[in-house]
């Protein structure tokens, strides 16, 4: 059964177990076809990314913009290596490669996150179990989430100053909320007739909760952690706008105030990249953690 | 026809004892009385049958035994530990077959360093040794019926509770289970209150059958269940016999005869 699916309390009409079989595993040619496919998709995306930076380039050659306004992708390229490796006595950019920029972002989307999930997942634990504090605690979650990070930024920075605190608070600030509504509502779905056989088997209500509960609402918890990071991602930005270097946000801002509006794509597309690339990580953490997922 | 032994098994203790039970779904207003004004008493060591056509409180009654259901009135006293098997296996997907085995022994008291043996010991007894390691979604229906069972036999139950819980298997499977939990019953003592739908089910396994009828849920009829069980007739090898057959007949009938005669305008129940 799906771990969404509500709890049923009968026991009618009979639902068969899938059963297994060999023939269930792709393989042979279906599974080499499929393969095809995934290639061809694989290069229409190829495809379509070389004609956006034709497209892109042709723009730049016409001057439609000027051109500091609007530079060509080999602009954007010259900035990235610049940006990214040692010349003139000067290491990349403010004295860090873009490479360490990035890393120092990472570094702050991972601890806020880390706070957020270690605080979330417990928060939202007892949100989805405990009716008065669900009322209480839900609403306040909800007003966080729906807070631009931008807007408690300059609260942040008279309570902590400029250094590094005010940016993790905002980052825990802003991926707080998904894990811990993820949580709560993961933990109120939790199909009911294994709790019920859990509770038979003689769990009692902390065995429930960690033993049943809490694994049975891990998928929904590792997608509201990976939402977190992506809200983080977009959040680091924001957090970096006040001595925010070293620090790719930082980066990008220091860039706009000199016009180097190439450095500054070039940062937009290294935190894009990475952030696919983290995804897709944690996806891949989300399947091994949660093999059972879409199986029972 | 055959003798009864009823009698004798009215003065081993009773496990179960619900007296004048009645079990309410719904809201105040629209009460839904699932089962009412129930008595059923069960000794040690019988195993009782509840039979009848879907949606007449089987499974309501056999919860309200697990606790699991507030009675609206009566009492319910059920003196030992009872161990649940559902229709549904309800295993834990993010344990492995072991793992689920070990839990409830984990519930038991059973020391960490001690669970390993007794996982395997259980596994054994339902016919899956050496599949501990297993993730439960790679067996099929039929062996995860069986880990539900050894993991309920895991809380060593002195009353097991079982609803259904072949319903959902091949028939094959079937046969094989119900004879697998024939003999784990007989040779281990443990009391089992057993909901089927099946007649035939209820004559193979049953010391003694219940009969349900619905609307309002409730017993209407009793069958004492005197069949030779000694080896060369012990399980499937019953069912060729003429009293078997007989007795399966009357049972039919019985569950046949029940709507329309007891409460009029109840339409009749299907039999299987
Ligand atoms: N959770 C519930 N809420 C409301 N009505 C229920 C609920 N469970 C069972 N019922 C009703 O109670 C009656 C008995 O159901 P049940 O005990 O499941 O029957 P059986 O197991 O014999 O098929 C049925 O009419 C059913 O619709
Ligand atoms: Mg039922």
């Amino acid at each position: 059964m799906s771990l969404t699916q509500a709890a049923r309390r009968t026991t009618e009409p009979a639902r068969k177990p899938p059963e297994r079989s060999a023939s269930s595993t792709p393989a042979g040619p279906s599974g080499t076809n499929s393969r095809l496919l995934a290639l061809r998709w694989l290069a229409l995306r190829a495809v379509a990314l070389v004609v956006l930076l034709a497209v892109w380039h042709l723009v730049v050659v016409a001057e439609v913009w000027p051109r500091v306004l609007v530079p060509s992708p080999g602009d954007v390229w010259h900035a990235f290596v610049q940006a990214s490796t040692t010349h003139d006595g000067v290491r990349g950019y403010s004295g860090h490669l873009l490479i360490e920029h990035l890393g120092v972002s990472l570094r702050r989307i991972g601890v806020g996150t880390g706070y957020a999930v270690l605080v979330g997942v417990p928060l939202g634990l007892v949100i989805g179990v405990v009716k008065p504090v669900a009322v209480v605690l839900e609403p306040a979650v909800t007003f966080l989430r729906t807070l631009p990070p931008l807007a408690y930024l300059s609260l942040l920075v008279i309570w902590f100053g400029i250094d590094e605190s005010p940016k993790i608070w905002l980052l825990v600030i802003a991926a707080l909320p998904p894990v811990a509504a993820a949580t709560a509502a993961a933990v109120r779905t939790v199909p009911g007739d294994l709790v019920e056989a859990a509770r038979s088997l003689g769990g009692g209500p902390l065995t429930l909760l960690l033993a049943v509960r809490l694994p049975a609402a891990l998928p929904e918890i590792l997608t509201g952690i990976r939402i977190a990071v992506g809200v983080a991602y977009t959040s680091v930005v924001a957090a970096e706008t006040i001595n925010g270097v070293p620090g790719i946000g930082g980066m990008i801002r220091d860039a706009q105030r000199y016009n180097q509006t190439d450095l500054v794509i070039a940062g937009i597309i290294a935190i894009g990249i990475s952030g696919i690339a983290l995804d897709a990580a944690l996806r891949g953490v989300e399947r091994a953690a949660v093999p059972w997922r879409g199986r029972t | 026809m055959p003798r009864s032994d009823t009698a004798t098994e009215d003065r081993r203790q009773p496990v179960i004892a619900l007296d004048a039970v009645t079990v309410r779904y719904g809201t105040k207003r629209a009460p839904v009385t699932a089962v009412r004004d129930v008595q059923l008493t069960v000794a040690e060591g019988e195993f009782v049958v509840l039979v009848g056509p879907s949606g007449c409180g089987k499974t309501t009654l056999l919860r309200t035994v697990a606790g699991f259901e507030r009675v609206a009135a009566g009492t319910v006293d059920v003196r030992e530990r009872v161990g649940v098997v559902f229709q549904q296996p309800r295993l834990f997907p993010w344990r492995t077959v072991g793992g689920n085995i070990a839990f409830a022994l984990a519930r038991r008291g059973v020391p960490r360093p001690e669970r390993a043996a007794r996982v395997a010991e259980l596994l054994e007894r339902v016919g899956l040794p050496g599949t501990a390691g297993r993730r439960v979604w790679e067996l099929s229906g039929g062996q995860q019926q069986r880990v539900a069972i050894a993991r309920a036999l895991a809380t060593e139950p002195r009353v097991l509770l079982m609803d259904e819980p072949f319903a959902a298997l091949d028939a094959l499977t079937r046969e094989r289970l119900q004879e697998e939990v024939r003999a784990l019953a007989a040779a281990s003592g443990t009391t089992v209150l057993f909901v089927t739908h099946s007649a035939e089910e209820a004559v193979l396994l049953g010391s003694r059958v219940l009969v349900m009828a619905a609307e309002p849920g409730r017993i209407v009829a009793e069958l004492p269940v005197d069949l030779p069980r000694e080896p060369p007739l012990a399980g499937h090898g019953l069912r060729g016999t003429p009293e078997f057959a007989a007795l399966r007949q009357r049972l039919t009938e019985t569950m046949r005869g029940v709507p329309e005669e007891v409460s009029e305008g109840v339409e009749a129940a299907p039999v299987p």
